[in-house]
């Protein structure tokens, strides 16, 4: 403790240089923090995918649809238990201009093969029975409740951004139920979603609408892959070919939408940190080559080796610290803050738990502290085997 | 600040004995000392002289601790200090030895009173007792009001002066002096020498200083030539500096 001031003094002194250093250092463990923020947001989304669902949609792109006709034919191979129709409707709140600040994601779903299917998604069965009696039903997650005041029997309209699901007017819809999440029974799931009937989509779109994907459950999940040839094979040659692919890889390939995504993000975080290790260990071994004769002097007065080693490697860990504690400060109020973007908002509503965690936190922490101590390993490791008089005799 | 503490009663403070100093530079060898017996009694001031290249430093330097003899003894305060690990001598270096720099080396980012502290962090003292040490070493040098000034706010002789209170400040037995005043004007050089006249005879400090000035010489007790890294006359003035004091 009592080496502090001396520390602090020095950092102080070359307070340009210290500043742009641990600016570096910031900005690196920013970028770190909010990549492992989203690798970890994906990782958490991953794992709540169940390994007996299977999606299928066109092989293409999601943006075509699939034709209606597939479902019986789908329904008909062998180990597929269960197939709902889903189609992301893209509904803003209101009748007007899109409301993108108050999105929020909207399904048009085969209700009862689909809740069957996802029984994390708990519904009261007495609001379960109302909303299958309503063809305007709506199940919403508690977020909406919080967010727009709704509760059971709230009416609000819906106006889809997809041309195929715009009807001259907006959807109405009625709050029927209002869904909870069972972690325990499957990981995952976002509080933030609401439900409604396929079939109203379909009606309201003189039965016009498409099929998103198929949602299938399946008997046994070590048939997924020959489940998922099954149905591809099915319509192979046809206008609407298929793709087929359990609900992990489908959602890793809508969320990457190419390649390892989180591979890609480690990968930078990775290059950052190796740049700004490459920065700092070159600003401290600038800081040693000047103080040589100081080093010297230190050495002189009786301060054995190791503590000279000690104070240059606590010189570039107080650097690693304070852009560790300023990143994860810049990373923290930019996370908290995503969702108040407009548009952005909503899309990461598709990480249900996305937010600064305490393994990402201590994760940055750790890695600032590593980068500021390696940073200042080989400058500290020349001062400490340096001779007194070459040093003397140098300056 | 205490009396100095004699290594025994039959011992000098400062005893070389057949001393080599040999630098290698690829196949070449540079004998820079050969055979120096050197032994300076407790208490006794030594001017070390000779042209450049001559090994004063070195031989120093050597006295100091802050490097190893080739061959031969150099025992100083009762330990070999050749003996010593690289640590045992950092803190022997710490407890018996105060170098005292021409360029007076001052840590730029510490205020006078925290440079003259310095040596203290290696103790086991208080912060307080550390800074009333530091002061006191300052009052020794009559510059206790300059203790918040850093040494860019200093002149030459300030600062030599603030390095002296330095190296006194953990109470050594020696202090060792590389051209005091080399870098300063007249009237500052003559109040460092008469500073470490002070202190040779009012704290019974052992100097051993390095000079290329012949007045500066004149304060020492004793002054000992060098010549190619061979200790060739001496010139013992013991009542005149005496006298003089």
């Amino acid at each position: 403790m009592k080496y502090l001031p001396y520390i602090f003094r020095h950092l102080r002194k070359t307070w340009i240089r210290t500043g742009s250093t641990v600016l570096g250092m910031a900005l690196c463990i920013f970028l770190i923090c909010v990549l492992q923020t989203v690798v970890a947001g994906i990782s958490d989304a991953l794992s709540g995918a169940a390994t007996d669902r299977l999606v299928t949609r066109h092989r293409v792109s999601l943006v075509f649809p699939l034709p209606q006709s597939y479902l019986a034919r789908i329904q008909s191979i062998p180990g597929v238990k269960r197939v709902a129709r889903s189609n992301w409707f893209g509904g803003m709140p209101g009748s007007g201009k899109p409301d993108f600040k108050n999105f929020f994601p909207n399904f048009a779903i085969d209700a009862e093969p689909y809740f069957a299917m996802h029984p994390e998604i708990v519904i009261a069965p007495d609001q379960m029975r109302t909303f299958m009696d309503d063809r305007r039903g709506a199940v919403i997650g508690q977020e909406l409740v919080d967010k727009f005041g709704w509760k059971l029997g709230s009416t609000f309209q819906l106006t889809s951004i997809i041309p195929p699901y715009q009807i001259g007017k907006p959807f109405d819809f009625v709050v029927r139920a209002i869904y909870t999440l069972d972690q325990a029974r499957q990981k995952g799931g976002s509080r933030a979603v609401m439900f409604f009937h396929y079939d109203y989509l379909y009606e309201a779109t003189n039965q016009q609408a498409g099929v998103g994907t198929y949602n299938l459950q399946i008997a046994n999940s070590n048939q997924a892959t020959a489940i998922e040839k099954a149905v591809d094979s099915q319509f192979e040659n046809s206008d609407a070919e298929t793709k087929t692919e359990t609900e992990q890889a489908f959602l890793a390939s809508f969320i990457a939408q190419a390649g390892n995504l989180v591979f890609l993000l480690n990968f930078v975080g990775l290059a950052v940190a190796f740049t700004i290790l490459l920065v700092t260990a070159n600003t401290m071994s600038m800081a040693v080559r000047e103080r040589r004769k100081e080093i010297a002097v230190l050495k002189t007065l009786g301060f054995p080796s190791r503590l000279v080693l000690s104070l240059i490697l606590g010189e570039a860990l107080t650097l690693g610290i304070i852009g560790g504690v300023l990143g994860v400060g810049l990373a923290s109020t930019l996370i908290s803050n995503l969702s108040k973007i407009p548009g952005l908002g909503a899309a990461l509503q598709t990480f249900p738990n996305l937010g600064l965690n305490p393994r990402v936190t201590t994760l940055t922490f750790v890695a600032s502290a590593a980068l500021g101590l390696s940073a200042g390993l080989a400058p500290a490791i020349s001062a400490f085997r340096s001779n007194i008089t070459s040093m003397l005799r140098q300056v | 600040m205490s009396a100095q503490p004699t290594p025994g009663p039959a011992g000098p403070m400062v005893d070389v004995r057949g001393v080599r100093k040999v630098y290698r530079r690829d196949a070449e060898e540079l004998t820079v000392l050969d055979g120096i017996d050197l032994q300076v009694p407790s208490g006794e001031f030594v001017a070390l002289m000779g042209p450049s290249g001559s090994g004063k430093t070195t031989l120093l330097n050597l006295i100091a601790g802050i490097d190893r003899p080739t061959s031969g003894a150099v025992t100083v305060a009762g330990t070999d200090v050749a003996r010593l690990s690289e640590s045992d001598l950092a803190r022997w270096r710490s407890r018996n030895v105060g170098f005292i720099f021409q360029f007076y080396n001052l840590i730029p980012v510490l205020t006078a009173l925290e440079n003259v502290e310095l040596p203290l962090l290696l103790t086991s003292l208080s912060k307080k007792e550390r800074r009333e040490r530091a002061l006191t070493a300052l009052k020794v040098v009559g510059l206790a009001d300059r203790g918040k000034h850093y040494p860019r706010q200093l002149s030459g002789g300030q600062e030599q002066r603030v390095a002296i209170a330095r190296a006194i400040v953990a109470d050594p037995a020696v202090l060792v002096a590389d051209e005091p005043t080399g870098d300063l004007d007249a009237k500052s050089a003559e109040d460092i020498l008469n500073l470490l006249q002070t202190l040779n005879k009012d704290f019974n400090k052992t100097i051993v200083m390095v000079t290329h000035d012949p007045r500066a010489a004149s304060r020492a007790h004793v002054e000992r030539h060098l010549e190619k890294g061979v200790l060739a006359s001496t010139v013992a003035r013991h009542e005149e500096t005496t006298a003089s004091r």
